[in-house]
């Protein structure tokens, strides 16, 4: 009998990383958009943006407090030349640099600069294109590991590409109903929007799961995430409060709790993917071993 | 120079784990942490069920995939092909962890002791132990097999391969075409583990029969 047993070192902290630094992007790239739209869309501009650098850099304290040596912390992009870490570090930092300058425009000293449009958004489209990169970075990041069928396809960089649109979206949703804009026709369009992005986000979740077939550990995760022991937070977390809630809600105009379920479910898919992560069985001839511990 | 590598035959691994005890001695390795580890596996029903050993060890693979992800540049790959962490660098991310096929890569959070229910200090050997492991990997950093480098410098065969009594485990130079292992590798039908992560390990196994 093969026991294939789940990684067990990268858990809710770095679900929370993955989560957050997804989330702050995309806010982020909301934002910059809003700011190329104009009128009522500015207000939104403001929040996407205030939102990008410190959702990123929270991000960045939980990766760091999950480390077993968090002084050493700053070694991190030693190695962009071969590891994927080290380039998503450099491209977080870029990003987080790019995120707090624009964040500068308005505040005072800087204040002056945020008038003038041409430089904000200049800096809002190299921003923005630092933003796609973390999104789908932190698939990449999972996808690099080889051994680990489940993450090691190209859907999962999409999957979290998506579903970081998704959240930072219904971030700015949320903060702008709680200041009050809630009534605002961009608010409600927003609210549309995000509906067409979770349906993307079915989808792309669905081929995920399809992507799976090939080989038995990839098997034993799509069977720990979708029938097994992480199956209640998958259906709970993932498929009700993460897709259809957020979809109905937004859909019939409740768009405060429909996007906290959005986020909350946002953060729980990155859990359910790690808790999925089995490593491939060693070959040795006609016999094959699970890993013991990993 | 050479490329230090191992041959196990697993015809005549019958699954003493005396390795795995080796290891421990000698690299002074915390409970429930294991370099040189014995697993197995069983196949088939009953009457013709069959169970099979794989003693294992860090493969020290020529193109490691723990070395590929490191993203400080703690994983060092010496002149002779062994796989290093530096402890001072190294952050303990784990990112060796979920790369290396082999599942040789551990984060050692803290000392877990052999004897949880005892009172007071830990007993003088432990206590050795613990201090050994502190000096030469610490916690919160990856730790790895090295193939007992400071036993192989002083002439001295790795733990494990010293006390296999079905000598099943040989170590050598794979880059000496006279040497034990490679004269087993040409005329036994050697082959690498799980070859298709492109890691190139240097330890390879004789088959079952």
């Amino acid at each position: 009998m093969l026991i294939l047993k789940a990684q067990t070192k990268w858990r809710w902290i770095i679900a929370g990383y993955l989560f957050l630094a997804g989330l702050g992007a995309g806010a982020y790239a909301t934002g910059v958009v809003a700011d190329f739209l104009g009128g009522e869309w500015a207000q939104i501009a403001k929040i996407g943006v205030a939102l990008g650098f410190p959702c990123v850099a929270v991000g960045c304290g939980l990766l760091i407090l999950d480390l077993g040596k968090p002084q050493n912390f700053w070694r991190a992009f030693m190695r962009p030349n071969c590891s994927w870490m080290a380039r998503g570090t450099l491209i977080i930092m870029t990003f987080m640099g790019l995120g707090a300058i624009h964040i500068a425009f308005w505040i005072w000293p800087f204040s002056g600069l945020g008038e003038a449009e041409g430089l904000r958004q200049t800096l809002g489209v190299v921003g923005t294109v630092f933003a796609v990169s973390t999104m789908v970075y932190t698939g990449i990041l999972l996808g690099a590991a080889r051994p680990i069928a489940f993450w090691s396809t190209s859907t999962l960089p999409i999957l979290f590409l998506i579903s970081a649109l998704s959240t930072g979206i219904m971030a700015v949703v949320l903060v702008a109903t709680i200041q009050g804009h809630g009534h605002l026709g961009v608010v409600h369009t927003l609210a549309k929007l995000d509906a067409v992005v979770i349906i993307l986000e079915t989808i792309v979740l669905l081929m995920f799961f399809q992507a799976t077939h090939r080989v038995p550990e990839a098997r034993e995760s799509a069977r720990r995430v979708l029938a097994g022991p992480v199956a209640p937070l998958f259906w709970l977390g993932v498929a009700l409060l993460g897709l259809i809630l957020p979809l109905l809600l937004e859909l019939t105009g409740m768009a405060l709790i429909g996007s906290c379920c959005g986020i909350l479910g946002g953060l729980i898919l990155r859990q359910v993917i790690l808790l999925g992560g089995i490593h491939a069985p060693l070959k040795a001839g006609r016999f094959e071993y699970g890993l013991p511990i990993v | 120079m050479a490329r230090y590598g191992f041959v196990i035959d697993l015809k005549r691994c019958y699954g003493c784990y005396s390795c795995q005890v080796a290891c421990k001695a000698n690299n002074h390795t915390p409970q429930g942490i294991d370099w040189a580890r014995c697993i197995s596996t069983e196949t088939g029903t009953y009457p013709s069920a069959l169970r099979q050993m794989l003693p294992m060890v860090c493969q020290q693979c020529a193109e490691p995939a723990c070395k590929e992800v490191c993203p400080t540049g703690a994983t060092l790959q010496d002149e002779n092909g062994i796989v290093t962490v530096d402890k001072d660098v190294c952050m303990g991310c784990g990112y060796c962890m979920m790369a290396c096929p082999y599942g040789e890569r551990q984060v050692v959070e803290d000392w877990k002791t052999y004897f949880p229910d005892a009172e007071g200090d830990l007993d003088v050997y432990e206590a050795h132990c613990k201090r050994e492991w502190e000096k030469k990997n610490g916690y919160g950093v990856a730790t790895k097999c090295d193939f007992c480098m400071d036993r192989v410098k002083d002439g001295q065969q790795p733990a494990c391969v010293e006390t296999c009594p079905a000598k099943a485990r040989t170590f050598g130079d794979l880059e000496d075409p006279e040497s034990e292992i490679s004269i087993l590798i040409r005329r036994e039908g050697a082959f690498q583990l799980n070859p298709e992560f492109g890691t190139d390990p240097s330890c390879y196994y004789l088959p079952v029969r």
